[in-house]
C-alpha cells in the first residue's frame, strides 16, 4: 500500500475508511479486508501489527516464541540482561568519576615529563570505562534480543519477472510529469543559466587535478640537480666541511650550497669518508674512478627503487640500507645493490677539495638520482 | 779524541772544531733539561698520580690479559675473525663496550648485545687506562652531559640518528641480523662515548662533525624522550603510524569479524 507520511498503521488505516472514497488510495486488501471504525477502536497493538502485515501481503513465520512466560530459562535470561546492563551502568558511571575526579579528588593527569602513574593510566581508564559501558550494553542487547524475543520471519509477496506494462508506463509518467511541474521546460534561462553553473562546476573539480599533470621533460627536473662544478658542500646547518672534521668510518649528510639547498628533495648527499681497510678494497665503477677524494665518497641519499632516504649506513661492511624495503649498497663498490628490490646503482657525486680547503662538487650526478621513470636512458 | 798529536795549525783548527761541537752538544742538553723540567713542573698532575695511574695501567692489563687477550692480542694487535686491534681505540672505546656488558663478548656472532656488566666500575677504570696507555684515543668527557639545547638536539637526533635508531630512541634492524640498540638503557655517557667512538657498525661522529655541545644536546633529548610520561595504550615499539595502523586493521578488525561471524552463527 501506498505509504502515508508520518502516523502510525493503525492511524492510517483509520483515515482511510473514515475518508471513504474521497482519498483515492492504491490498496491491495480488497474491501472485505477492512475493518469498521467499531472494530478498529476496539484493537489492541498486536491485532493493528497483525492487521497492516496482512494489508502489505506480508506473512510472519513464528520460528520460536521465547521461553515459556515465568520459567527458569526466562528468568535466567533476564537476569543476564539486567547484569550486563548493570555493568554498562558502572563502566559508564566510572567514565565519569574518571574524567572529573581527575585533579579534583584524583591526581592530576595533566601531561608531565616526570609523569605520575595516574598520569599514564588517565587515557587508558578513560578508553576502558567507555568501551566497557559500550560493549556490556551492546552484549545486554544482543542477549535481550535472542534470548526474551520470539524470532520470526517475514515473508512478502512479490511479482515475478519484469512490471505490467501498465505500471511501467505510469512510473515513467510519474517522473516526467514531476520533471515538468519543474517548470524547466518553459523557464528557459533558468535551465540555461543552471547547465552553465553545473559545467563551471564540473571544470572547478577538473582543475585540482591539472596540478598533477606535469611535463617531466620541461626544465630537465628529474634529470639534474641543484649540484655543479664549484658548489660546496654544506651540513645541514650551513657550514662547509672540510677533509679534517671526519673520522674513518662516519657519514654527513650534505647539500648544495645555493639557495635552500638543504630542502631540496634532490640533492641530498652522503658524504662517506671510508675505514681505512675499506679504502684498499675500493672498486669504482668504470668511469667512475675519480670520484672519490682519497678516503671520501659522496652518494645520492634517494633511493634508487622507490626514493626513500638511504641514510642507514653501516661503517664497518661498509653497506647503506633503505629503510623502507630493506635494499642494502656496497659503499666500496660504487653503492651497487647487493640485496632488495634496488636495481641500480645509488649515483655518485664527483667531489675535490676547492682553494680554502673545503669540500665542493665537480659537476652535477653523472645520471639522473632516485627512482626510475619512463623517460630515463640510463 | 786526539789530544795527544803534534800542536800543528791543523790539530789546533780541529781542536777548536771539537770544542764548538762539544759546546752546542751541552747547550742541547741544557736545553732539553730545563723544558723537561719545567714541563714536569707545570704539567698537571704530580709522581704520586702518575704512579696511581701505572698501578692502574698494570691492573687493567691483568685483567686484558685474562678476559680480552683471546681476541684482541696479546699486543692490542687484535685476532684476525675474531677481535679488532685495540690501539688507538682509546677508552671512551672501552668504556662504552665494557660498561654495557657488551665486552666480554659471549660468543662470536652478528655483532655484540647490551647483557650485565663483568667489571666493576674500578675494573672498567682500570682497563680504560691500559687502552689509553697503548696509543691513546678518543677520550671520555666530563661535567653535565645534558647541558645542551633541547629542541637543537632533537633537530640532530632526526638528521643524523633516527635512521638506525628510530624516532623516539627504540631502534631498528640493519642488515644480517644486526640492529640499531634500543637508546631507553644506555646512560648519558655510554652515548656520548657511542657518538664518539662508533661502536660496531655504529659510524662515528667526531668533534669536529657534532660538537660536544651538539652530542649533550642530542643527549638531553633522547633521555627527555624516555623519561616523559607514558601516554598508554599499547606502544608496539613507538614505531609510528604504519604498524599502528597493520594493528588495529589486523587485531581490531580481527576481533570485531569474530564477534559479527558469533552473532551470525547463533541466529
Amino acid at each position: 500500500m501506498t505509504n502515508f507520511a508520518g502516523g502510525t498503521d493503525a492511524d492510517r488505516v483509520a483515515g482511510q475508511a473514515v475518508a471513504g472514497q474521497s482519498v483515492p488510495v492504491q490498496s491491495a486488501a480488497t474491501p472485505s479486508d477492512q475493518p469498521s471504525v467499531e472494530r478498529l477502536a476496539s484493537m489492541g497493538p498486536a491485532e493493528l501489527d497483525r492487521l497492516g502485515t496482512q494489508l502489505d501481503h506480508t506473512e510472519v513465520v513464528v520460528l520460536s516464541v521465547g521461553p515459556p512466560p515465568g520459567s527458569i530459562a526466562e528468568k535466567r535470561a533476564e537476569r543476564q540482561v539486567a547484569i550486563c546492563f548493570t555493568l554498562a551502568t558502572v563502566f559508564a558511571l566510572a567514565f565519569v568519576v574518571v574524567f572529573w575526579g581527575a585533579g579534583w579528588f584524583l591526581p592530576d593527569w595533566e601531561y608531565r615529563i616526570d609523569g605520575s602513574a595516574f598520569g599514564s593510566l588517565f587515557t587508558p581508564l578513560l578508553g576502558l570505562t567507555m568501551g566497557g559501558a559500550l560493549a556490556f550494553l551492546g552484549i545486554g542487547i544482543v542477549l535481550w534480543a535472542k534470548k526474551l524475543m520470539p524470532h520470526e520471519v517475514a515473508i512478502q509477496e512479490r511479482h515475478g519477472g519484469a512490471s505490467p506494462p501498465l505500471d511501467a508506463r505510469t512510473a515513467g509518467g510519474t517522473i516526467l510529469a514531476g520533471f515538468q511541474r519543474t517548470g524547466a521546460v518553459r523557464h528557459k534561462m533558468a535551465r540555461r543559466s543552471l547547465f552553465g553553473a553545473g559545467g563551471a562546476l564540473g571544470l572547478l573539480a577538473l582543475m585540482p587535478l591539472g596540478g598533477l599533470i606535469k611535463n617531466p621533460s620541461r626544465g630537465d627536473e628529474l634529470m639534474k640537480t641543484s649540484w655543479s662544478k664549484g658548489v660546496r658542500l654544506l651540513r645541514d646547518d650551513g657550514t662547509p666541511v672540510r677533509p679534517s672534521d671526519m673520522q674513518p668510518g662516519s657519514l654527513e649528510t650534505v647539500f648544495p650550497a645555493v639557495e635552500g639547498g638543504n630542502r631540496q628533495a634532490d640533492a641530498a648527499t652522503m658524504l662517506i669518508r671510508l675505514r681505512r681497510e675499506q679504502v684498499e678494497a675500493v672498486e669504482a665503477p668504470s668511469g667512475q674512478e675519480d670520484f672519490a677524494w682519497e678516503d671520501y665518497l659522496a652518494f645520492s641519499k634517494i633511493c634508487t627503487h622507490a626514493g626513500c632516504p638511504v641514510s642507514l649506513y653501516e661503517q664497518e661492511t661498509g653497506r647503506i640500507l633503505c629503510p623502507c624495503h630493506q635494499s642494502q649498497f656496497d659503499v666500496t663498490r660504487g653503492a651497487t645493490p647487493t640485496f632488495g628490490p634496488a636495481a641500480r646503482a645509488l649515483p655518485q657525486l664527483p667531489i675535490e677539495i676547492d682553494d680554502e680547503g673545503f669540500f665542493v662538487a665537480r659537476s652535477d650526478y653523472p645520471e639522473p638520482v632516485g627512482p626510475s621513470f619512463w623517460n630515463r636512458e640510463t | 779524541m786526539t789530544l795527544s798529536e803534534p800542536a800543528s795549525a791543523a790539530a789546533v783548527r780541529r781542536r777548536r772544531r771539537l770544542r764548538r761541537k762539544a759546546s752546542r752538544v751541552t747547550a742541547l742538553f741544557a736545553t732539553l733539561l730545563v723544558t723537561g723540567g719545567l714541563y714536569a713542573a707545570m704539567a698537571p698532575g704530580g709522581a704520586a698520580e702518575d704512579a696511581e695511574d701505572s698501578a692502574a695501567v698494570e691492573a687493567g692489563r691483568e685483567l686484558y690479559e685474562q678476559s680480552c687477550i683471546t681476541c684482541h692480542g696479546a699486543n692490542l694487535e687484535g685476532v684476525s675473525d675474531r677481535g679488532p686491534s685495540l690501539v688507538g681505540v682509546g677508552e671512551a672505546s672501552v668504556f662504552f663496550q665494557v660498561s654495557t656488558g657488551r665486552m666480554p663478548l659471549a660468543r662470536q656472532g652478528e655483532q655484540a648485545y647490551r647483557k650485565p656488566v663483568m667489571y666493576s666500575d674500578d675494573e672498567i677504570d682500570q682497563l680504560m687506562a691500559y687502552i689509553q696507555a697503548n696509543g691513546g684515543g678518543p677520550t671520555l668527557p666530563s661535567g653535565d652531559l645534558r647541558d645542551g639545547e633541547l629542541a637543537a638536539g632533537g633537530e640532530l637526533f632526526r638528521l643524523n640518528c633516527a635512521s638506525c635508531h628510530n624516532f623516539a630512541g627504540r631502534g631498528g634492524a640493519l642488515s644480517s641480523g644486526k640492529n640499531a640498540p634500543n637508546l631507553s638503557e644506555a646512560s648519558d655517557l655510554q652515548m656520548y662515548a657511542a657518538m664518539l667512538t662508533g661502536p660496531s657498525n655504529m659510524p662515528v661522529f667526531g668533534d669536529n662533525q657534532l660538537t660536544p655541545e651538539e652530542k649533550r644536546a642530542i643527549i638531553n633529548y633522547v633521555q627527555t624522550l624516555d623519561e616523559s610520561a607514558d601516554p598508554g595504550g599499547l606502544g608496539i615499539g613507538r614505531a609510528g603510524p604504519v604498524p599502528e595502523g597493520v594493528v588495529i586493521w589486523l587485531l581490531g578488525m580481527g576481533v570485531l569479524l569474530v564477534g559479527v561471524f558469533w552473532i551470525g552463527s547463533k541466529a
